[in-house]
């Protein structure tokens, strides 16, 4: 069984902590991302998988198994480093084969699978090349190789891609995705760019500061964010929020801002008013999520444009409202221009709103 | 960098610079306007500030260099009646030298020996002390030996050394391991006594030079190989080991030359014997020049030390500059 | 983040492996400091202590070791009938002196090599690192010569001079490298704003100043610690401790306490300078090979 279950984890470094109570599971064969910033905590969570860290409290599980002692080269793992840890004195070949050699496997056996392994990552016509005289995404590649030559029942990844330019960063998402599915080996993937957690995971575990903010498939973290932190970091561009209030009127629960009161759906409306209270909220929405338009129409209020930005397939438009500043995709067609007043409709489907004080999500 | 067409020289200076070919080369990077930022449009500045240093350096090492070769050209007498010249006898009767052969071998067997067990002892204890708590202490107390002066070194150990009153002299024989000889009087192990004193001085300065290359093991490799399978020891001879190698081998280059240098603490322990047993070639050569003043034959065998030491420093160098010797700089791989 | 050292499994075999570890530790720091506690205590001895040794083989009586009663006679022996006070000057001004001309000469060049490229650069700087590596008994006769002939024999001047053979090389390979490692940009960036060239050089010596400040230390470390020019050269009228002491040892009646004591005024300066430097100390010793 290549489950891995972790159990109020917590680790220290000294006196500051890393991690802070985490709790995790990831099933067979599931894709795991671990996603968050630098210094969340991830990369000690990945450490502690591999047994590179000690667990200063708490259990880590693989199957049944408590493996908290067992040393790396004992659980069955393979790891692929940030900086990919390559023999600079080693060939290619010698790089890859090295885990097998360890282990004191037949030379037969080893040259047949470093041969498989090296032919899948297009890399087995520089087996005899030093790591010197690869290029990055060579080496990287090697590094994926010495990591599936093992055949283990668990991968690691330490934010393998992050020192690839954009291209091949988008060519290697794929191409690690499809391999996962093809080995169907049991894969955590550490990293802090959204976009490859949203593109890859079956699961993602969002940290922040040592704690675990929300867990769950990519669209539920993109869609449902669990608080505001996790709604801010997931999602490019970032999702815009503004400091509102809730008022009556007309009868009506609504979202009341110096520029606009626009009314909550009905479903929204009740898990206020079962939970919401006279508290602040601060609204959430994306600006994929906001439709600009020259005239006013249902529910619109007026802005002013500050600047817009032509992405070529998108036209991003800084519109001022009344003490602060709100980002929106709009469509290429849309013409105004610097200073001109616009008409913004939010899409009340999508819109979330968030406690001021302590970031929950209410919807 | 722009680049302007070299100009004929417009004063002796340049021109002695182009000769010595100060401006050929760099002729691509001049910018010859006066008050130019660029450093090399204001060579001359340079080269002046770079005189009197090398001024003093000539006088100093380039003159005797060819005194020595004048002198071991000739028969000298320091009696005052003149230099004969002396064809190159001086240099053919090394061979015949049997002194002159065994110093080298003396020599050799000296330094194999401290060397043997200076980077023995002084890797081990650089691991230990990396893998400690008390890694600063330890290391500013075995500074110690190094601060003290060869001479010194020499004297307290010929102290410990004695027969009648030494404390190390009565240590080995109360362990057993020293019969009724005089540790620097015997042939046998007058060599291991030399050995000794040297090994103590210098031990910690490989050792520090190897704690410095531990340091400098890229963490990365070391945790690939645990994750692959490997347990501390052959990650130590897989990993650690390869990377250490540059300092070793310029710790050994070190330790070589030195032991070309320093005969202070031979001098006051053996001063050569028992029966030249321990006459390295230096200190053969500090006998024939100032205690037998056959200057032209030290000359010339002064002359083989200075090869030798530049072969050497050659080699040295090459370490220095090659890849697996950029010791200073990051890992690569990144 | 990850913890200061690789992480290290409990196991039997380690268990052990920190024992003898500790065993070794202690073995090997008795055998480093035993010398200089040997040469320290017997320094305080007078003449007949010295020479107390229990039987071969009669390890309880070690204590004998610290059985006397201790005196300063030998110091003060030193200073009053065998003129060290004059020798510890000697020292000094040698070395020191030593160390500023090899420093201020050594900065110049230094800096001019490292701002200044030129066929033979490479050549020249192997001449100066071999000037620092050749062994001194080679060239100590035409250096003698030399010396003699310009009245320099005996001199402490020429003893100065003498040890900015190998200082001054030392001082021009090691600073260039502190000079190398300041950018050029910061001189150009004072002359923009008016400075002569000199003045941007004066500008960027605070950013120098702590290595050439060290390397002013090891420069007095290494010509303190010298034996054969002080003893050939500087024979007659600038003698330093080294010859000094290794004088003290005469074929009759050798002064054991006073020869001890001797070491200690030699040895203890030196000790406290390589406190004070222990950053630069294996930069200095490998002529900047490995850096800390």
């Amino acid at each position: 069984m290549a489950s891995v279950t972790i159990a109020n984890v917590w680790k220290y470094y000294g006196k500051t902590s890393a991690v802070r109570d985490l709790n995790l599971n990831c099933n067979d064969g599931e894709f795991l991302c671990v996603l968050g910033p630098s210094g969340c905590g991830k990369s000690s969570t990945l450490r502690m998988l591999a047994g590179l860290e000690h667990i200063s409290a708490g259990d880590i599980l693989f199957g049944e198994r408590r493996i908290n002692d067992i040393p790396p080269k004992d659980r069955d793992i393979a790891m692929v480093f940030e900086n990919y840890a390559l023999y600079p004195h080693k060939t290619v070949y010698g790089n890859i084969a090295n885990s097998l050699r360890l282990r004191g496997m037949s030379k037969a056996d080893i040259q047949q699978r470093v041969q498989k392994a090296a032919r899948m990552l297009e890399i087995d016509h520089l087996l005899d090349r030093r790591p010197g005289e690869l290029s990055g995404g060579q080496k990287q590649r090697t590094a994926i190789g010495r990591a599936i030559v093992r055949e283990p029942r668990l991968f690691l990844f330490d934010e393998p891609i992050a020192h690839l330019d954009a291209k091949l960063r988008a060519h290697m998402r794929v191409e690690l995705k499809l391999m996962q599915r093809d080995l169907r080996t049991t894969m955590i993937y550490v990293t802090h760019d959204q976009l490859e957690a949203l593109s890859m995971a079956d699961r993602v575990a969002v940290m922040h500061e040592g704690v675990l903010q929300q867990f769950g498939p990519p669209q539920e973290v993109y869609h449902r964010p669990a608080n505001r932190w996790v709604a801010g970091f997931v999602g490019e561009p970032p999702m815009n929020f503004l400091d509102c209030d809730l008022a009556e009127e007309g009868g009506d629960l609504c979202v009341r801002h110096p520029n606009f009161t626009t009314p909550l759906l009905p479903e929204q409306a009740q898990i206020m008013q079962a939970k919401g209270g006279g508290r602040g909220v601060t609204l959430g929405i994306r600006p994929d999520e906001i439709a600009l338009a020259a005239e006013p129409g249902l529910h619109a209020f007026s802005g002013q444009v500050m600047i817009t930005e032509p992405l070529g397939g998108d036209l991003l438009v800084d519109v001022i409202l009344e003490g602060s500043k709100v980002l929106v995709k709009a469509k290429p067609n849309y013409r105004g221009g610097r200073g001109e007043v616009c008409h913004l409709t939010f899409d009340r489907e999508r819109w979330h709103l968030f406690d001021r004080e302590d970031g929950q999500a209410y919807f | 960098m722009i680049e302007t067409p070299p100009r004929p020289a417009r004063s002796l200076g340049e021109a002695v610079g182009e000769t010595i070919g100060f401006t050929q080369e760099g002729a691509r990077y001049l910018k010859y306007e006066a008050g130019s930022l660029n450093p090399e449009g204001s060579r001359r500045y340079y080269f002046y500030l770079m005189l009197p240093a090398i001024f003093v350096l000539a006088c100093i090492t380039i003159y005797p260099f060819f005194w020595l070769i004048y002198m071991s050209l000739h028969s000298v007498d320091i009696g005052g009646a003149g230099d004969m010249w002396n064809d190159f006898r001086n240099w053919t009767r090394l061979t015949r030298d049997r002194k002159f052969q065994d110093g080298w071998l003396r020599l050799a067997h000296y330094s194999v020996l401290c060397i043997l067990f200076e980077v023995g002892i002084g890797v081990l204890l650089a691991v230990i002390l990396n893998n400690s708590r008390f890694e600063k202490v330890l290391v500013t107390i075995f500074l110690m030996p190094m601060m003290v002066a060869p001479i010194v070194a020499g004297l307290v150990w010929y102290y410990l050394y004695n027969s009648t009153f030494g404390w190390y002299h009565w240590l080995l024989q109360s362990a057993g391991i020293l019969g009724e000889t005089s540790i620097l009087g015997d042939r046998g192990t007058a060599m291991w006594g030399i050995v000794i004193v040297d090994i103590w001085q210098w031990t910690p300065l490989i050792a520090l030079i190897t704690l410095a290359g531990l340091k400098r093991v890229p963490r990365d490799q070391l945790e690939a190989n645990m994750v692959d399978g490997a347990g501390a020891f052959k990650n130590f001879f897989q990993v650690t080991l390869p990377n250490l190698y540059p300092f070793l081998l310029i710790a050994i280059l070190l330790r070589f030359m030195d032991n070309f240098r320093f005969i202070d603490a031979i001098l006051v322990l053996t001063g050569g014997g028992p029966a030249n047993s321990t006459k390295i070639l230096p200190l053969y050569l500090f006998d024939i020049s100032f205690q037998f003043f056959k200057l032209g034959r030290g000359a010339a065998i002064a002359l083989t030390l200075l090869i030798m030491t530049i072969v050497l420093g050659l080699i040295l160098v090459r370490v220095f500059e090659s890849p697996a010797g950029k010791v200073n700089q990051n890992e690569e791989g990144r | 983040m990850a913890s200061r050292d690789i992480v290290q499994y409990r196991s039997p075999g380690r268990r052990l492996l920190s024992i003898l570890t500790v065993v070794f530790l202690a073995a090997y720091l008795v055998w480093t400091i035993l010398p200089l506690f040997i040469m320290f205590v017997s320094s305080f001895k007078d003449l007949l202590a010295a020479f107390q040794l229990p039987e071969v083989g009669d390890w309880l009586s070690i204590g004998v070791f610290f059985d006397f009663k201790p005196t300063a006679k030998h110091y003060v022996d030193l200073f009053v009938d065998n003129n060290f006070g004059t020798y510890l000057v000697n020292s000094i001004v040698a070395a020191g002196g030593s160390a500023v001309v090899s420093v201020v000469l050594g900065s110049m060049a230094a800096y001019a090599l490292s701002r200044i490229e030129f066929r033979g650069k490479k050549d020249l700087f192997f001449w100066i690192i071999s000037t620092r590596m050749a062994p001194v008994v080679a060239v100590m006769v035409p250096l003698y010569a030399i010396f003699r002939g310009v009245g320099l024999v005996g001199t402490l001047p020429g003893l100065i001079l003498a040890y900015t053979t190998f200082n001054l090389p030392f001082a021009i390979w090691m600073l260039k490298g502190f000079f190398d490692n300041v950018p050029y940009a910061i001189e150009e960036a004072a002359m923009c704003d008016g400075c002569t060239r000199f003045q941007a050089f004066r500008a960027i010596l605070p950013l120098v100043a702590p290595g050439v400040g060290a390397f002013l230390v090891l420069c007095v470390l290494f010509a303190w610690n010298d034996f054969l020019f002080a003893s050939i050269i500087g024979s007659g009228g600038a003698k330093t401790l080294p010859p000094a002491t290794r004088e003290l040892v005469q074929p009759q009646n050798i002064q054991w306490g006073k020869i001890m004591a001797a070491g200690v005024v030699t040895t203890i300066p030196m000790m406290f300078l390589g406190l004070l430097i222990r950053r630069y100390l294996v930069a200095g010793l490998t002529m900047g090979a490995v850096r800390e």
